[in-house]
């Protein structure tokens, strides 16, 4: 053996495997310290959301523009996306300023004006993000209940970082990612032996495979890997497409006159709650009829609901009648989006399953040879 | 295991043959992988169209393939921006729709544009070509990889591709870059470096992407009136074309009479306003045409913006369709049994009965009682109170009785439709004609030359922040200074003639070239139209579109015509004359600092105190005369037409008969003179301004102070030297005060607006500028390890 190969080619050889093992190994007790946070997202879905948007922000806003300025060897990618937030918020802040910040230096007729502009670009930018964001829900939480898979299902993990000029001690990080967030590398390795899903070494896999109506089998995890990876490309798909259009929509009801003389500053808010708590005060003390009289103070939910509701209202029904079916374009686009997204991610393309019930298919085709390696 | 690898090892290979897509063995039977196939792409500042369009064709092909769930990262990456554009794209389509103004619309798509473009192009300009420049690092490097995908060069710090970099691309980095031609492993020393600026440039794209709004806002700011002034010329011109295109037509078909209009209104909006009309009558087949329904019925028909034209609408209903087809013989001696004997009919002459067959059809209720009561006889007295009673009779009776269903004038109805909605198509397109160069609303020409007079103006009198901040609130001392300062400084001239450059622009754009042609195209589409309703016996419509060629001036009042005409005639006069005003208070500024306005109002005042019948001394005149300078100077900046009216006894001038004829004299008499024909040499270009004088001479100033009712009639034509209250107004302009004030309010928002947002804009990219050139510079190590190489050399 050795004569073939040759002494060199021989330790080279080994050497290699045996590094690679080694390398295998030190793999994954790297990742055996990152930990998914299904539990965490399971009790405390929104103080694990909010945590993590909060690391997030603080760090997008300190530790990676340091980092990233003085070209650290460390920096990567998850920080330079992590850093979006920036823009995405000083963005948002300079197109609301824009239209509303030199206004106070107008004369009345065009400060008011502006004032009405303004406020529906500012309502218009937070409509903007908002809608974006409950939007992606109306596809990745169907696929959530409909396969188990939770595309935004988050882990923690822990970056060993090289020693550098200004930091030679401190020199582990910790970065919030999904298990699903790169299609060509989810971190299945995170879900293998996960006490969080069960006992086995599969529960995960066992537990979406059968909700996608496969046989319980042993080897569920190397059945649904690509199923899942299919139902992650599609989520993400029509989530992304259906969230812009949300986003647009919610311009769109920004857009409307309701919008046009609502009260955003909190100073004047408390204010008129002050005069109104005053007024229904000496009402009180006067008679039950002069109760009656006072009219109900608008809290700033409800006030913005009103606003909401007869904006949308305003927008497939009450402007003229091309802006009524632009409107009506819009919004059906969106909701055509959604359900689109929802019938393509829902649907179920398994033809390995059988045809007339689920958990009929068999996990392993017997006709095919097979290598187990 | 030993064995294992000895059969592998030894199994002979195919040549070329290919374990798996990176894998293969080499000419020695060695395992090897393949070699990559990526490769930097030309790195360029500005990517061409061609792979814009191959990269866009290709991420719809990669939505397609996601549909399915076949899609990578850097594809999913991609679809995210086609969201973003796509959202956007929504955003502005919205807008647009729900904007009625072009230039709103169009400035949905301009800032949808600047918006992308700030996203692309700033970076570009403030941080990767100058840190091109200076150390020869494209930040924005794309390479394509071995599948074929586009990516960035730098985008993963972590995943090192400056093996990418050809040995000429790392000798160039490195002399910019000023590293050491002597350093050891001098590649490794030139990569590392590089992909530092390539982190850096990064992140400082990042932190300030944040500012694109605010780039997009000012570029938007810059390229308004450009797009304004852009949009009113295609508005210009197409108005003009498609009114000549109909006009065209019809003066190609025989008779006046258009083959094709219904063709025209299918293709316009009218179709479905004739969809809901159709749907109307059918659902009504059966109902009475009564009082009410004629109402409803006719307030269905397309409006022209007459209510003469409107209230004839319902009287033809009324007249042609109801008495028409229900009056005859047997119904009028049916009405009539019990007060005209049926003898009465019977002893008709063959003459009286055909005359009454002519009052029936002519539904001439006097008619019919006349020839009745003749026939019956009986004293005058008999005769009157049979006649009144007839009359009566047949009033109420077409009115309760034998009313027809909706059914019946249902051909009818759609006949008069198709005439009013060609006359609206039409009328419409007259409309938008003048519209486009006289319309009351922003984008017009009218307006864009109101705006770029009033800010020439503006701008002449040269006011601080500070001065056009007190002007916008209305603090109108400083004009007056500033008009005193202006016309003795040398500026004076180059504002006059800028100013009569633009105002004779407008004269002749909207002048008597332009009166005369909305004239000679009313002409043809009322004429056209008033012959159809003529064809069709609805003689009230057709007299209140336009009158008879040979009709006296009076029956034009009310016309469509003549409302069209006057209101086009109105705006621009009344635009004109506060252009001309703007140049008299000027012409009057200049007089009182040259003195010959003193001069020239002792001389009136003399003249106007003789005629009142009375003498005045040399002192007193002048003493007067000296007050009324500053008067005149007050008329033209502050007086309305009140004012004018009141002969300006109107508190703030307070002026005696003498003196107020002595002011008017000097301010718009002719023979006055003035020192605008000193700056503008051309008589043709003076020509406009002395018509706008003498005109507001013989109509403002003239005037008798009671307005008659003959007087406030609107009459376009056959107007002496008396002016209606309308005209007045419009002659006499708006006054210099308020012109200045709206335009400072304007200008001075526009400015604020601009120079905070301008201030923080080149802030911002001051600092990117200045950041980026720190970037790329020497750490400690780096300098270490130059400093190590040089000592061993």
């Amino acid at each position: 053996m050795v004569e073939i190969l040759g002494k060199h080619n021989v330790s080279n050889a080994f050497a290699s495997r045996v590094s690679f093992k080694e390398s295998q190994d030190k793999e994954k007790e790297e990742h055996a310290k990152d930990k998914v946070l299904y539990s965490e997202t399971k009790k405390h879905p929104i103080t694990t959301a909010v945590k993590i948007q909060a690391d997030k922000f603080t760090k997008a806003f300190t530790t990676y523009p340091k980092k990233g300025m003085s070209g650290s060897k460390n920096a990567n990618f998850y920080e330079f996306l992590t850093m979006g937030m920036v823009p995405y918020l000083a963005g948002s802040a300079a197109m609301i300023g824009v239209f509303n910040l030199a206004s106070k230096f107008f004369d009345t007729p065009g400060a008011v004006n502006s004032s009405k502009l303004g406020k529906r670009m500012g309502i218009g930018v937070v409509l903007y993000g908002l809608f974006k964001v409950i939007s992606r829900k109306f596809i990745e939480k169907p696929v959530k209940w409909r396969y188990g898979i939770d595309v935004n299902l988050p882990y923690k993990k822990k970056i060993d970082e090289l020693p550098e000029e200004s930091n030679k001690d401190n020199l582990i990080s910790y970065e919030y990612h999904k298990v699903f967030e790169s299609v060509d590398f989810p971190r299945y390795d995170l879900l293998y032996n996960n006490e969080e899903y069960g006992d086995t070494r599969n529960a995960y896999f066992d537990k979406v495979a059968k909700k996608m109506g496969y046989q319980k089998s042993e080897f569920s995890d190397q059945q649904t890997k690509d199923k899942i990876r299919e139902k992650v490309v599609q989520t993400r798909l029509f989530s992304t497409l259906s969230s812009y259009l949300w986003a647009a929509t919610g311009v769109a009801i920004a857009a409307q006159k309701p919008w046009e003389s609502f009260v955003i500053n909190p100073k004047i808010r408390i204010n008129n709650f002050r005069n109104h708590i005053k007024v229904a005060n000496a009402a009180k003390q006067a008679s039950d009829k002069a109760v009656k009289n006072v009219a109900k103070y608008d809290y700033f939910i409800k006030d913005f609901g009103t606003r909401f509701v007869t904006s949308v209202k305003e927008l497939v029904n009450k402007g003229s009648k091309s802006s009524n079916v632009a409107g009506r374009i819009l919004l059906g686009s969106a909701v055509g989006m959604t359900l689109l997204g929802n019938f393509m991610t829902l649907k179920n393309f398994n033809n390995n399953r059988g045809n007339k019930s689920h958990g009929t298919s068999p996990l392993i085709d017997e006709s095919k040879e097979k290598v187990v390696c | 295991m030993a064995n294992l690898l000895e059969q592998a090892l030894n199994k002979q290979p195919v040549a070329n043959q290919q374990l798996s897509p990176v894998f293969t063995f080499d000419s020695d039977g060695k395992v090897r992988p393949m070699a990559p196939k990526g490769k930097l792409l030309p790195s360029r500042i500005f990517g061409s169209p061609i792979t814009y369009a191959k990269d866009i064709k290709q991420d719809i092909v990669n939505i397609g393939k996601a549909s399915k769930g076949k899609a990578n990262d850097h594809e999913l990456g991609r679809i995210n921006d086609i969201g973003v554009k796509l959202g956007s794209l929504a955003i502005a389509a919205y807008l647009c729709v729900k904007n009625p103004l072009k230039l709103n619309k169009t400035m949905q798509f301009v800032g949808f544009g600047s918006f992308f473009a700030s996203m692309a192009l700033l970076p570009k300009l403030l941080i990767q070509a100058p840190l091109k420049a200076r150390t020869g690092v494209d930040i924005h490097q794309k390479y394509i990889d071995s599948q074929g995908r586009k990516k960035m060069l730098f985008q993963d710090p972590q995943y090192d591709l400056t093996d990418l970099y050809s040995q000429e691309d790392l000798d160039r980095i490195g002399k910019k870059l000023n590293v050491s031609e002597n350093l050891p492993d001098r590649n490794s020393f030139i990569k590392q470096r590089a992909k530092k600026v390539g982190v850096q440039g990064n992140t400082l794209w990042m932190l300030s992407a944040g500012a694109a709004p605010i780039f997009s806002a000012l570029m938007c700011s810059a390229i308004e009136k450009p797009i304004n002034n852009g949009l009113m010329r295609a508005e210009m011109s197409s108005s003009e074309r498609a009114l000549k295109n109909r006009v065209n037509l019809k003066s190609t078909i025989p008779n006046g009479k258009d083959i094709n209009h219904k063709n025209i209104i299918e293709k316009g909006k009218e179709k479905l306003f004739n969809k809901s009309f159709e749907k109307f009558i059918n659902n009504n087949l059966e109902e009475p045409l009564d009082e009410k329904m004629i109402k409803k019925i006719s307030n269905m028909f397309p409006n022209v913006n007459s209510a003469s034209v409107q209230d004839a609408i319902e009287a033809e209903i009324k007249e042609n369709m109801i008495i028409k087809e229900t009056l005859n013989l047997d119904m009028v001696k049916k009405a009539l049994k019990g007060i005209v004997s049926e003898d009465v009919f019977a002893n008709l002459t063959e003459e009286q009965a055909k005359n009454l067959d002519k009052a029936i059809s002519a539904k001439s209720y006097k008619g019919i009682s006349e020839i009745l009561t003749s026939v019956a006889g009986g004293n005058k007295r008999q005769q009157v109170k049979l006649s009144s009673e007839i009359t009566n009779v047949l009033q109420n009776t077409k009115k309760t009785a034998d009313i027809p269903k909706v059914k019946e004038v249902k051909n009818s109805l759609y006949n008069l439709l198709n005439s009013m909605s060609e006359l609206t198509h039409n009328k419409k397109l007259l409309d938008n004609f003048i519209a486009s160069r006289v319309g009351d609303k922003s984008g017009t020409y009218i307006a864009n030359t109101w705006d770029k007079v009033t800010n020439t103006f503006i701008k002449g009198l040269k006011l601080t922040d500070k001065e056009l901040r007190a002007v916008s609130q209305g603090n109108m001392s400083v004009i007056d200074n500033k008009l005193n300062s202006l016309v003795k400084d040398g500026s004076y001239e180059k504002l006059v003639n800028s100013l009569f450059n633009i105002i004779n622009e407008f004269e002749a754009n909207t002048g008597e070239e332009f009166i005369s042609t909305i004239d000679k195209y009313s002409e043809n589409i009322f004429r056209d139209a008033r012959r159809g309703f003529k064809s069709q016996g609805m003689h009230k419509i057709a007299d209140k579109i336009i009158a008879a060629k040979d009709a006296p001036v009076k029956e034009n009042i009310g016309t469509l015509k003549n409302t069209v005409m006057l209101n086009a005639k109105e705006r621009a006069l009344g635009a004109s004359s506060s252009f001309y005003r703007i140049m008299q208070t000027i012409d009057v500024y200049k007089r009182a600092q040259d003195g010959t306005l003193l001069k020239q109002i002792e001389k009136k005042l003399v003249e106007q105190t003789k005629d009142a019948g009375s003498d005045i001394s040399v002192e007193e005149a002048k003493k007067i005369s000296a007050k009324l300078v500053d008067y005149c100077k007050k008329v033209m900046v502050n007086a309305t037409t009140v004012d004018y009216v009141e002969k300006l006894k109107t508190k703030g001038f307070e002026l005696s008969e003498t003196e107020y004829k002595t002011v008017l004299g000097v301010l718009f008499d002719a023979d006055a003179g003035d020192t605008i024909s000193d700056i503008v040499k051309e008589s043709k270009l003076l020509e406009g301004f002395k018509n706008y004088k003498k005109t507001c001479m013989e109509k403002i100033a003239n005037w008798q102070n009671s307005i008659t009712p003959e007087l406030q009639r609107r009459v376009v034509t056959g107007i002496t030297n008396s002016a209606n209250a309308a005209e007045r107004n419009n002659l006499a302009g708006k006054p210099a005060k308020l012109i200045i004030q709206d335009a400072a309010k304007q200008m001075y928002n526009s400015k604020k607006w601009l120079k905070l947002w301008g201030a923080l804009g080149a802030v911002i990219a001051g600092t990117v500028l200045l950041t980026g050139l720190f970037l790329g510079r020497k750490g400690k190590t780096e300098k270490e390890v130059e400093a190590k190489s040089k000592v061993n050399e």
